[in-house]
């Protein structure tokens, strides 16, 4: 599935979040050297062309004026190309709305580009579950914008972002009911080395482009089957389990253990750096086989390929929200980054 | 006089199982606000009330009375302003108020002046409803009103022309005005009559008693007097490479709209449904065929407007969405609509009483009674009692649960005709 929405003409201020355009320099309300923040909040993007005829009439209420689809619009599809890194989400076949949420940015300094992404799931059995996505995502991305223009290390920024972000959920709650809740998985991308940080069942890959180099999972989940393979069961066996795919840590009022997995990962050679949520790897949760479909595309188009795996879980049955971020290694330098 | 407001709702279900293409629905247009009440002048508005006056009129000599008092009855409910004229209809046509062939204002005066040349009417000659209808057509071309409406009042058959020369001044008058059409006694043809009243968008009844015409007349012409919008038309739109298998009105009565269709635009096309007042409500149920999508998917399966003609151009007055989702849950996709049931069951109800008459007329009586006995069963089950009664004088109903029926040996006329002329009409369901 293609959709017909691209980068939009906006982002936010990483320093004070006011709107920006990604064409500022500076950010009018506050000053500050804009690193623009992308968050899919849906808001930005409009409904150009019908992605399934391509016709050109698409009427005020979203079907198209010739094939009658219902072109995806706002939070259900939305797509962003930086060319350092691409992101695509979508709220898949059976969901009724999107609850997967993604942030990206790109940072430019002289030692060169270093991309930012965050993906969040909203935890569909919790309050708000798109609201805290989304919250989780933007504050994220702006403390990791923030500490590397500070030259800050993302191995101690990560965690501080990921704080950011359970603050930002556990603000959600209201003084009753479930509180919302979120997974969690962001990664800096410089030109030495991945920074991956998470909580829950959103997962970061390595994908390498030589066929000769492993392509490898760098997250683990903090799922009950993962906590059963510790204690000592067998992987397929956990996996079957009725309760495999229930997330035991998560960003939200009610997370004990606060503190998120934070992993260094120096590539051994070029390749893509994949984040997603569980819509895409419960279809296809082997890293080799994730590389297959992403690549060799993602090394040079991430956009094209981000949607291809989209459209993959899709395909497969969208019995998720599916949300897939890439970025290619080294990072090339960024044309809406770069100044 | 303030025009109606419309609203248009839609009743389906929108999931259709993995490779699904029909997509049905039932569209509920209803009118409310002010009813036109007061008396305003309105030169919008125009009647034409035909009489047959043919020889078997004398016969029984109640009958030309009664058609007489029939008309000055529909005579006195014409609103003041409103443009009338009242025409004799025999092997030829005949302006009797006013006699020059125009239309003239309702007042007190020209009532009167239209009662007494409706008093004069004498029975004599033969019977040409093409005739008829052709002079109405030239009476209200001649006036610019846009809410022309007739009554046309029979109590034989075309005799005394070809049903081509009936259906050539029928096609002249569609479009131009609505025509209620009444049969007096039992000597007419229910499908003579029912051609007229379909294509010109009227209704058709009997009449069996020429005692019933007055009261009748009167509730049609004040029927007739609420009409305040003019060519309204049922747009439906459809996207690429969809069909639409048909458009029926199916509430007060079923009437298949399908082939009326003018084409309005590249994938839209335009159903005619007449004037409307204040107060009505109907419903139409259509299906359209589509190319499935892929599960998940979302389709507009079509746009449904209400339209009508104004000097500016056409005015939407109210629109709907006919939606088709494609799932692999078969909870959500085997769910029937209760109101495309309901309606789909009365269509079946009108067709199988007709072509049961039919049958019975032929003398296959196997075929009479099994047809009948749907009708029973149907009637029964939709709560359709009017249906029920009228079923019910010509059949002996066994079992109505399981439709077992026995044709009854004497049928009077009338109540065969009654039961073939009304069973078009519908109930609506339990919502």
């Amino acid at each position: 599935m293609t959709g017909g929405t691209t980068a939009p003409a906006s982002g936010q201020c990483f320093a004070c979040g006011e709107p920006v355009s990604v064409t500022d320099s500076f950010c009018e309300a506050c000053g500050a050297e804009l690193v623009p923040i992308l968050v899919s909040t849906g808001d930005n993007t409009s409904r150009g062309n019908c992605s399934f005829c391509a016709s050109s009439g698409v009427a005020p209420d979203g079907y198209c004026e010739s094939c009658g689809r219902k072109v995806p619009a706002g939070r259900d599809h939305v797509e962003f190309d930086l060319r350092t890194l691409a992101g695509v989400t979508d709220r898949g076949v059976r969901h009724h709305r999107n609850e997967d949420a993604m942030a990206l940015a790109v940072v430019s300094s002289e030692s060169g580009s270093a991309a930012v992404a965050v993906v969040c799931d909203g935890v569909s059995t919790s309050a708000r579950p798109d609201e805290a996505s989304l919250v989780a995502v933007r504050s994220a991305a702006r403390v990791l914008v923030t500490a590397i223009r500070t030259g800050e290390d993302p191995v101690t920024a990560a965690p501080v972002a990921a704080l950011a972000a359970a603050q930002a959920v556990a603000a959600l709650a209201g003084p009753s009911g479930d509180p919302p809740a979120a997974t969690f998985v962001s990664a800096v991308l410089t030109g030495e080395a991945a920074t991956v940080c998470w909580l829950g069942d959103s997962r970061a890959y390595w994908l390498a482009s030589d066929p000769a180099s492993a392509s490898r999972q760098l997250t683990t989940d903090d799922s009950v089957a993962r906590e059963l393979i510790a204690a000592g069961m067998a992987e397929a066996e956990a996996l079957a389990s009725a309760q495999a795919h229930v997330v035991t840590r998560w960003l939200g009022a009610d997370l004990r253990d606060a503190a998120p997995h934070v992993l260094r990962f120096e590539p051994p050679g070029p390749g893509v750096l994949l984040l997603c949520s569980d819509g895409l790897w419960n279809y296809q949760p082997d890293a080799a086989g994730l590389a297959d479909l992403a690549l060799p595309v993602a090394a040079t188009d991430p956009l094209r390929a981000a949607r291809a795996l989209a459209a993959f879980a899709v395909d497969a049955g969208g019995a998720d929200n599916v949300t897939v971020v890439l970025a290619p290694f080294p990072p090339a330098r960024s044309a809406q980054g770069a100044r | 006089m303030s025009q109606p407001h419309f609203t248009v709702d839609i009743f389906q279900n929108e999931y259709l199982p993995d490779g699904g293409r029909d997509v049905n629905a039932v569209v509920t247009v209803a009118t409310s606000g002010e009813a036109a009440a007061s008396p305003a002048a309105d030169p919008g508005s125009a009647e034409i009330i035909i009489v047959d006056c043919s020889g078997s009129m004398s016969a029984p000599r109640t009958k030309i009375a009664e058609a007489r008092a029939a008309t000055a009855a529909a005579v006195d409910v014409i609103r003041d302003g409103v443009a009338f004229a009242v025409i004799a209809g025999t092997e030829r046509a005949v302006a009797v108020f006013p006699s020059d062939g125009t239309l003239v204002a309702a007042s007190p005066v020209s009532r009167d002046l239209a009662k007494q040349a409706v008093a004069g009417l004498l029975p004599g000659g033969g019977t040409a409803i093409g005739q008829w209808l052709s002079l109405a057509r030239q009476m209200f071309l001649s006036h610019p009103a846009m809410l022309r409406h007739a009554i046309l009042l029979t109590d034989g058959k075309n005799q005394h022309e070809s049903p081509e020369r009936l259906g050539q001044a029928i096609s002249g008058c569609e479009g131009l005005f609505s025509c209620d059409c009444r049969g007096v006694g039992t000597d007419w043809e229910v499908a003579e009559l029912r051609r007229i009243s379909t294509a010109l968008l009227g209704t058709v009844d009997i009449v069996p008693d020429p005692a019933g015409l007055a009261a009748d007349f009167s509730a049609m012409m004040t029927a007739a007097m609420g009409k305040q919008v003019a060519g309204v038309a049922l747009r439906v739109w459809t996207p690429q490479h969809a069909s639409l298998q048909f458009v029926k009105q199916v509430a007060p009565t079923v009437e298949d709209l399908t082939g009326r269709r003018a084409q309005s635009g590249p994938q839209a096309g335009d159903y005619p449904t007449g004037a409307w007042g204040s107060g009505e409500s109907r419903d139409y149920h259509i299906c359209v065929r589509v190319s499935p999508g892929a599960v998940g998917q979302e389709m507009l399966a079509a746009r449904v407007s209400l339209v009508a003609a104004a000097p500016s151009g056409p005015e939407i007055l109210g629109q709907g969405l006919v939606r088709a989702i494609w799932t692999d849950d078969e909870g959500l996709s085997t769910r029937i609509n209760q109101h495309v049931a309901h309606y789909t069951g009365q269509a079946e109800l009108a067709q199988v009483i007709q072509e049961g008459l039919e049958a019975r007329k032929q003398g296959d009586e196997d075929a009479a009674t099994a047809k009948l006995g749907r009708a029973v069963r149907l009637a029964q089950e939709s709560g359709n009692e009017d249906t029920a009664k009228l079923l019910a004088k010509v059949v002996d109903v066994v079992d109505a649960a399981t439709g077992t029926v026995r044709l009854k040996k004497q049928v009077e006329d009338a109540d065969e005709m009654a039961l073939d002329t009304r069973s078009t009409k519908t109930v609506r369901t339990k919502k």
